[in-house]
């Protein structure tokens, strides 16, 4: 078959790249904003990577930022001996504020009281339980506070020497900064308290049995699993992100099909002619419609595949210059926002049919 | 090579336009047959209903009354869905404004009248590329419509009209954008494929010069049709004095 529809576009190649540009135009910004939704929807990862998976908080916590958990100290003992408790490290955490070159600096700290036999691995413990006036800092925390390795943070009059600065501890609304459990006691200042429990449990133990033990143990807790708890990150995040997302995301729709539905409409009343020539010959309805679908499509194509590359590279580039920007490219993403482009285009392609109707074959006895 | 079979009747063909005092009779009781082999020429002044009548029998306008039959089907009779069908197989259009698509080359006009009637692939390409250097367009197959010159391009419109081996081609004003020399080629050309290859071809045209190649010469004015002598003296000289004469024009 004659290519009619591509060589219909590539005769305007002008309007033909305005197009596929402003498709992918569209493309990127969808697909953007669904990077920067994912990106904050796993912010919570940190906390399924500590070493444990259940979590003991105060009844009515409902995750680690929103809310204050205090539950009685020094019962890790007796929560060790609940059945399928294999280890129990009490943690401290908390929001704080303080001071560093004149500047105010906001950090959630967070620290693992793990005793010395615990069977951790050496990252785990390089990572989440530095030395006593140590601390260890996200990057986007460090980039903000401007410090590196080897400086000191004074946090209520006690001094932090960086030990670590790594990537992954970045929660959207404020980043972790593990400490050793003594410093986060004399910091913190409420001797008796600690502000969750961390249980590794045994393969296959019942979380439900688990907290109804710990309750026992520890009066007015509640105990969810790490991925629970992440979880209520998360949905603190997307609860205020998912208009913004859906806004964004309808915007992206919206201007792509109005581009291609444009561009085909316009490409199909600048070749009334042609159609109508075609119509005289004895085209078919369908024939004529192939074209203009094709047309769609093409512009649909080209433009969808060129925003999917820029969307991951500007996704990298992204992450790299504005660590604060959380973005994960997710290629399932690409192929739903591709579909969804492709989509649009074959209903952009219904919007000309009428003219191609309404088009008179005998036109071409007309100089 | 006229074997007097009818390929084309035109059966008291009437077409109205509009109503009350703005109608127009655009054709009149408009009856005559073409056989196959044979070139049939019309004549007439500008807007003596010359295209309308060429349309209707294409297919692609209705008579308010009459009948048409192509190749003995009765077009008139059919619905508006089926005439495509028709216009694929039997009739083949030449155009005074050539009416080639611009994005396309040379072989690809005549290949996607092919397609349109559902040949491809490569069946379509060289029956293309046959007709075009039948035409004398070897050259050119690969040439963008756009760069062909008008005598070319009349030439590919003619390939295109063939590509189906219809038995009627159906010419408006074919040598109406071309040069003297060009347009004897192309009416040349039209009336080889007529005789050599039992054809009918309806020519609409104001040039005097095609009375000579023509089997019959039809002479419209109002909308009405007559033949016209062998001896009869040109009838364009003939309308302007009786304009002249009535004090009309």
């Amino acid at each position: 078959m004659v290519p009619v529809a591509r060589r219909n576009l590539l005769a305007e190649k002008g309007r033909l790249a305005i197009s596929v540009a402003g498709v992918a135009f569209a493309v990127l910004l969808t697909l953007l904003v669904l990077s920067l939704y994912r990106g904050w929807s796993s912010v919570g990862k940190l906390i399924e990577r500590l070493p444990g998976d259940v979590w003991i908080a105060q009844q009515g916590t409902s995750g680690p930022f929103n809310s204050s958990s205090y539950l009685t100290g020094g019962l890790e003992d007796k929560l060790a001996g609940i059945s399928g408790v294999q280890l129990v490290l009490p943690v401290y955490a908390r929001e704080m504020s303080f001071d560093h070159k004149g500047k105010e600096l906001r950090v959630f700290f967070m620290a693992l009281d793990a005793p010395a036999g615990a069977p951790l691995s050496q990252d785990v413990r390089e990572r989440f339980l530095p030395a006593e006036g140590d601390v260890n800092l996200d990057t986007v925390f460090a980039d903000e506070a401007g410090v590196g390795v080897g400086d000191t943070l004074d946090v209520q009059g006690r001094a932090l020497r960086v030990a670590r600065i790594s990537a992954g501890g970045n929660a959207a609304l404020t980043q972790f900064a593990f400490l050793n459990a003594e410093d986060a006691r004399q910091i913190f200042g409420v001797p008796g308290v600690v502000t969750f429990y961390l249980l590794t449990t045994s393969a296959g133990a019942e979380v439900n049995a688990i907290e109804a033990a710990a309750k026992e143990v520890v009066p007015k807790s509640e105990a969810r699993t790490s991925e629970e708890f992440a979880g209520q990150i998360s949905k603190t995040v997307e609860k205020g992100f998912l208009p913004v997302v859906g806004v964004l995301v309808g915007l992206g729709i919206v201007v792509g099909g109005a581009v291609i539905g444009l561009t085909t409409y316009t490409a199909t009343i600048e070749k009334s002619r042609d159609f109508g020539v075609l119509k005289a010959l004895g085209a078919s309805g369908a024939y004529l419609y192939r074209i203009v679908i094709t047309q769609s499509l093409i512009v649909g194509v080209l433009g969808s595949l060129l925003g999917v590359i820029a969307s991951a590279i500007a996704a990298d580039l992204i992450q790299r210059s504005i660590p604060e920007f959380l973005t994960e490219f997710w290629w399932t993403d690409a192929a739903l926002v591709v579909g969804g482009a492709l989509a649009m285009a074959v209903v952009a392609s219904f919007v000309p049919v009428r003219r191609i109707n309404g088009i008179d074959p005998a036109m071409v006895f007309r100089a | 090579m006229n074997d007097q079979r009818p390929i084309l009747r035109v059966e008291h063909v009437s077409k109205v336009f509009g109503s009350g005092r703005t109608l127009v009779r655009a054709v009149d009781d408009v009856d005559f047959a073409a056989s196959s082999g044979e070139m049939v020429v019309i004549m007439g002044p500008s807007g003596s209903g010359k295209t309308t009548l060429l349309t209707m029998i294409g297919g692609l306008l209705r008579p308010t009354s009459g009948r048409i039959f192509i190749d003995g089907i009765d077009v008139t009779a059919m619905r508006r869905g089926e005439l495509p069908r028709v216009r694929r197989h039997h009739v083949g259009f030449v155009f005074q404004t050539f009416n080639l698509l611009d994005a396309l080359s040379a072989q690809e006009n005549v290949e996607v009248a092919l397609n349109v009637a559902g040949v491809a692939g490569g069946e379509a390409r060289e029956r293309a590329r046959a007709l075009l250097v039948e035409a004398g367009l070897e050259g050119r197959l690969d040439f963008k419509a756009k760069d062909l010159s008008g005598g070319e391009k009349q030439r590919v419109c003619i390939a295109r009209a063939l590509a189906n081996e219809p038995r009627l081609l159906l010419a408006d004003e074919p040598t109406a954008n071309l040069d003297t020399r060009h347009g004897h080629e192309v009416m040349e050309l039209l009336h080889d494929l007529t005789r050599g290859q039992g054809r009918t071809a309806i020519v609409v045209s104001h040039d005097l010069r095609l009375r000579e190649m023509a089997d019959r010469v039809l002479w419209l004015a109002d909308g009405r049709l007559r033949e016209l002598g062998p001896g009869e003296e040109d009838p364009y000289l003939a309308a302007g004095r009786g304009r002249r004469e009535t004090g009309r024009g």
